[in-house]
């Protein structure tokens, strides 16, 4: 308790410092009190870069090359002039973090870009996307239209004062789009709660200082770079250069995993013990489903000392036979590199490995093919050694980690205000899947809610991760594609463009209400049948050869 | 005394000089699991009014069907003392044949957290019947072997407690078989424990099969004569299993995936034939080889998770319903609720109607017994058919409301809000039904 009120003292004091000494004359963005009823529609993930090269080919970091499908999206959401639109850009819009031009590198880790190093970076992307933030500016200029640009993980330096002035500027429409000072956005009611989702307990992209991500030296200020990202953006550097898609698997670390085991060795590898814990504590828990016990049914005890006994083998053993980077761990396992690991980590990151591993199991014991991520007819993963008390079919909720997880984050965020309906990230690229144990009932319909409720038997708050406006591809996808190539699987992956996955864009709208809003809902924005481009339920999920 | 009353209803029948050949129904689908009702000089059309009833005792609720032997019917049902908790008492229940007592009960405590508990209302597997042993299983894998005269417990084993099991969502449902001295039951235990075979008269563990890294699903295993050898057929959502069902080995397996373990379907042999069939999954047509154990696929049909799903070219994806070989055809039930027509040897779809379900619902289900030519049929609404089936068409020749359906159902259908998913028993010139309230027999003898 004591290190939660720590926590937000921490983030009051960090806020007033942000608004007093770092920030622009930006408001601080929400639903006013008496306005009329908005809809809200989030977006997060675009990932825009760096752009083209000299020769107008993209460049191997670029990410988002979709103008001509994000353009006809806002068009549509502008059509209905009906209805005023709180767009959300929910983090990491801006690639202030992935360049290729060699900036922000220091003998010291922790060191990310200056200001002035970030400023250089904005300035570039802007030009690269000039057109897209052309689109978001015309936009917010409709009607009463507003954007909000929430920090995420890789534009965090909108947080510096200049760097988040100019990008509010860029969008020349002033007064219509704000810039979240907080970290995050809060509606004026206080019941929808957006934030881009690194600073989520157990992130290694977690920031410390947070929304104030920097660190001083020599009376310098800079961004920090926390240590997920220390281990995992030179692996991405590294890779993307060769395989352009790695960091379009949903979840994103999944690419990690395909690359690396490609790359065959682990000797490049600076810190496997670090990768290995952002690995297994990276990936969203929404890969699996709860729709059976409603919440009812106990969680089982698992005998952690019996977990630790097993060593860093444990972990190793935590990832499925069929994860990609099972290998590349098990190679650093047997090279003793992995030793003294398992003492980093606490006894609740091992009780949610072993949830997640009993998840796993769980769901590829019965082959549930609408798992969104894992092979459904993979093979199932040991579960942990349980309590004599605990076995048996009446302890099978593996989902108290999870539930734990974001309470815990409700808690931080929550405030004073009235209670958090609905609360929105992204950060992992992979959008909740609909949860079939939420089926809500409203007017004498019942409906099944997108997301899920982290409070056991209750529909609110509803947690839900709105994936990216991207196209990304899940493990299992990008599987069935490497199946069917006819060229070995290394060279299908490296010839595999970002073009090539399914044009199919995720994101979460809500719909005006009056007095609470209504459950969040997953949308994606792709193509028809009849070749149209709409709002839809579900993804096409084919990648093109 | 078991025999006394064996002649005694033996005598009465034949003093009536309406059925010229009577059985019992010791097990899942009759002797065999064969679905197939050798009685004669049953009746062939239903009166009106409906059929006469024999006797109707109270019970609990449940889903498991009778079975009949020896002068009793032994059905198990389940209560929820308190309906906020999960604690349940299942119960064994053996009742006259003739008049509908209760002779006595058997009870036992048990949880059903862990079950999808819309459909947690009681025991899935029908009890089988073995000389003076009748075999019960509840819904959360307590295997009973109780004295059929007093109910007293022979010996019991929990597949949770004794073998790790992990309860699959809808309960265990693989009822008892026996085979020789063994019971062969699907377990779903570990190490390798997803079938064993126990010494019938002392619950021994003779053999054990299969592992359990996948779910036990809710099958009934089978045994069949092909290939100079008796195959055990052990369907699970992996595979189709078949093993020597005296010392588990296993003879052959085709890899048959059923997306969340759902395939409560029975496989059906006929000849040279071995079909199965599930919502997920699809269908498979196997052809057994005749010179040894073995099978091959002979055709297959997409399920629903498939990718290649549609409505248009899948052939039986049944739900419950367990369909029929006749002839060079397959008729069943689809899980929407269509009474569909296949050639055995290429799939294709022949004729299809709603006029037996009456409608287009998900996981309609239909439980069909074969007599003579004809098929006496137990729709999920309630209903008793009489129907033909051929080539040509579906032919009904009569239909009764045989009992009420009582058991949950989450989609609404016109028919109403509940169902009855549980098979019935055909014996001695009477069907024996049951719903979440009663068990009824009514005469299927002609004249009454």
């Amino acid at each position: 308790m004591g290190s939660d009120v720590y926590f937000r003292l921490r983030i009051v004091l960090a806020s007033l410092l942000v608004s007093w000494v770092w920030l622009p004359d930006v408001v601080t963005t929400a639903q006013r009190d008496g306005a009329d009823a908005r809809r809200v529609v989030v977006l997060s993930d675009l990932h825009m870069g760096d752009g083209r090269d000299a020769s107008g080919n993209w460049l191997p970091y670029e990410d988002f090359r979709w103008t001509d499908e994000l353009e006809l999206f806002l068009a549509a959401l502008q059509s209905d002039s009906e209805v005023s639109t709180d767009l959300v850009l929910n983090g990491d819009v801006f690639d202030l973090v992935q360049s290729g031009d060699g900036a922000c590198s220091y003998e010291d880790g922790d060191l990310g870009c200056s200001e002035d190093e970030v400023l250089v970076r904005l300035e570039r992307v802007l030009a690269a996307h000039a057109r897209e933030i052309e689109a978001f500016g015309m936009f917010a200029r409709t009607g009463e239209n507003r954007v909000v640009l929430v920090p995420g993980d890789h534009d965090a330096g909108l947080l510096l004062s200049r760097v988040g002035r100019r990008a509010v500027e860029a969008f020349q429409a002033p007064g219509r789009v704000e810039l979240a000072t907080e970290g995050f956005w809060r509606s004026g009611d206080g019941l929808i709660h957006v934030e881009h989702g690194h600073q989520i307990e157990m992130r290694a992209e977690q920031f410390e200082g947070w929304p104030l991500p920097v660190v001083s030296r020599s009376g310098l200020q800079y961004l920090a770079r926390p240590w997920g990202e220390q281990v995992v953006q030179p692996l991405f550097d590294d890779l993307e250069s060769r395989f352009p898609v790695v960091d379009n698997l949903a979840d994103v670390s999944a690419g990690v995993r395909y690359a690396l085991s490609m790359r065959g060795n682990t000797d490049r590898i600076s810190g496997p013990q670090l990768l290995l814990r952002y690995l297994l504590f990276r990936p969203s828990w929404q890969q699996f489903r709860m729709d059976l016990d409603r919440g009812d049914v106990e969680p089982p005890v698992w005998r952690l000392e019996e977990v630790r006994a097993e060593g860093p083998r444990f972990l190793v053993d935590s990832l499925p036979d069929d994860d990609r980077y099972k290998g590349v761990a098990t190679e650093a396992l047997e090279a003793g590199r992995l030793d003294g690991l398992m003492a980093t980590l606490s006894d609740e990151a091992l009780s949610m490995l072993c949830d997640r591993r009993a998840a796993i199991r769980r769901a590829r014991r019965r082959f549930e093919r609408i798992l969104s991520q894992l092979d459904p007819t993979g093979p199932p993963v040991r579960e942990c050694p349980r309590t004599l008390e605990t076995r048996g079919p009446r302890y099978e909720y593996f989902w108290e980690s999870r539930d734990r997880l974001f309470q815990r984050r409700l808690d931080v965020v929550q405030g004073t205000g009235p209670a958090i309906d609905i609360f929105v990230h992204g950060h992992t690229h992979l959008a909740d899947y609909r949860q079939g144990n939420f089926t809500r009932v409203e007017a004498g319909l019942a409906y099944v809610v997108d997301g899920f409720s982290p409070v056991r038997n209750a529909a609110s708050p509803v947690v839900i991760n709105g994936g990216a406006w991207q196209r990304t591809v899940t493990p299992v996808q990008l599987e069935r594609f490497l199946q069917g190539s006819e060229t070995d699987e290394q060279e299908a992956l490296r010839q595999l463009q970002p073009e090539q996955l399914p044009a199919c864009y995720s994101f979460v709208e809500i719909e005006p209400y009056e007095e609470r809003p209504g459950p969040p809902a997953l949308r994606y924005w792709r193509q028809q049948e009849d070749g149209s481009w709409g709002p839809a339920g579900r993804c096409g999920r084919e990648l093109m050869e | 005394m078991r025999f006394v009353k064996s002649w005694i209803v033996g005598l009465v029948l034949f003093a009536c000089g309406q059925l010229l050949y009577a059985d019992d129904w010791p097990e899942w689908r009759g002797t065999g699991r064969r679905g197939v009702l050798e009685e004669t000089g049953l009746i062939d059309s239903f009166p009106d009014g409906g059929l006469a009833v024999a006797w109707r005792t109270p019970i609990r609720s449940g889903y498991s069907g009778p079975a009949v032997a020896g002068g009793r019917v032994f059905i198990t049902d389940a209560y929820r003392p308190d309906l906020r908790s999960t604690a349940v008492t299942e119960r064994a229940v053996a009742v006259d044949e003739l008049t509908g007592d209760v002779l006595w009960t058997h009870e036992w405590a048990t949880n059903y957290a862990g079950l999808q508990l819309v459909y947690a209302i009681g025991p899935r597997a029908t009890p089988t019947v073995d000389g003076d042993l009748v075999y019960v299983l509840g819904a959360m894998g307590n295997l009973l072997a109780l004295d059929v005269e007093t109910g007293s417990v022979r010996w019991e084993k929990d597949f949770a407690r004794e073998f790790d099991t992990a309860v699959p969502s809808w309960g265990m449902a693989g009822a008892p078989l026996i085979d020789g001295d063994r019971l062969i039951c699907l377990v779903g235990g570990e190490p390798d424990a997803k079938m064993m075979a126990f010494d019938k008269r002392t619950g021994q563990e003779i053999w054990r099969a299969l592992s359990s890294d996948w779910e036990p699903g809710y099958s009934q295993p089978i045994i069949i004569e092909a290939g100079g050898a008796r195959q055990l057929i052990a369907w699970h959502p992996r595979d189709i299993s078949s093993l020597n069902p005296v010392t588990g080995e296993i003879y052959w397996e085709v890899r048959h995936i059923v997306d969340m373990g759902i395939n409560p379907a029975t496989a059906v042999w006929s000849g040279r034939y071995l079909f199965f069939t599930s919502q997920y999954g699809g269908a498979r047509m196997l052809v057994l080889d005749e010179a040894e154990p073995g099978a091959r696929v002979l055709w297959e049909g997409v399920g629903e998770s498939d990718p290649e799903y549609g409505r248009d070219f899948n052939t039986l994806n049944s739900v419950i319903s367990t369909p029929v070989i006749q002839g060079g055809y397959v008729y069943g039930v689809d899980g929407h609720g269509v009474l569909r027509s296949l050639d055995i040897e290429t799939g294709q779809r022949v004729w299809e109607t709603e006029s037996l379900i009456g409608e287009s619902t998900n996981w309609a289900t239909a439980f069909f017994v074969k007599n003579g030519d004809r098929y006496f049929v137990n729709t999920d609404s309630g209903d008793l058919v009489i129907a033909t089936f051929s080539p040509e068409g579906y032919r009904e020749i009569s239909r009764t409301l045989l009992i009420e359906p009582t058991h949950p159902y989450v989609r609404r259908r016109q028919s109403g809000t509940a169902v009855n998913w549980s098979h019935p028993a055909y014996a001695n010139g009477h069907i024996v039904a049951r719903n979440d309230e009663e068990l009824v027999r009514l005469s299927l003898m002609d004249g009454e």
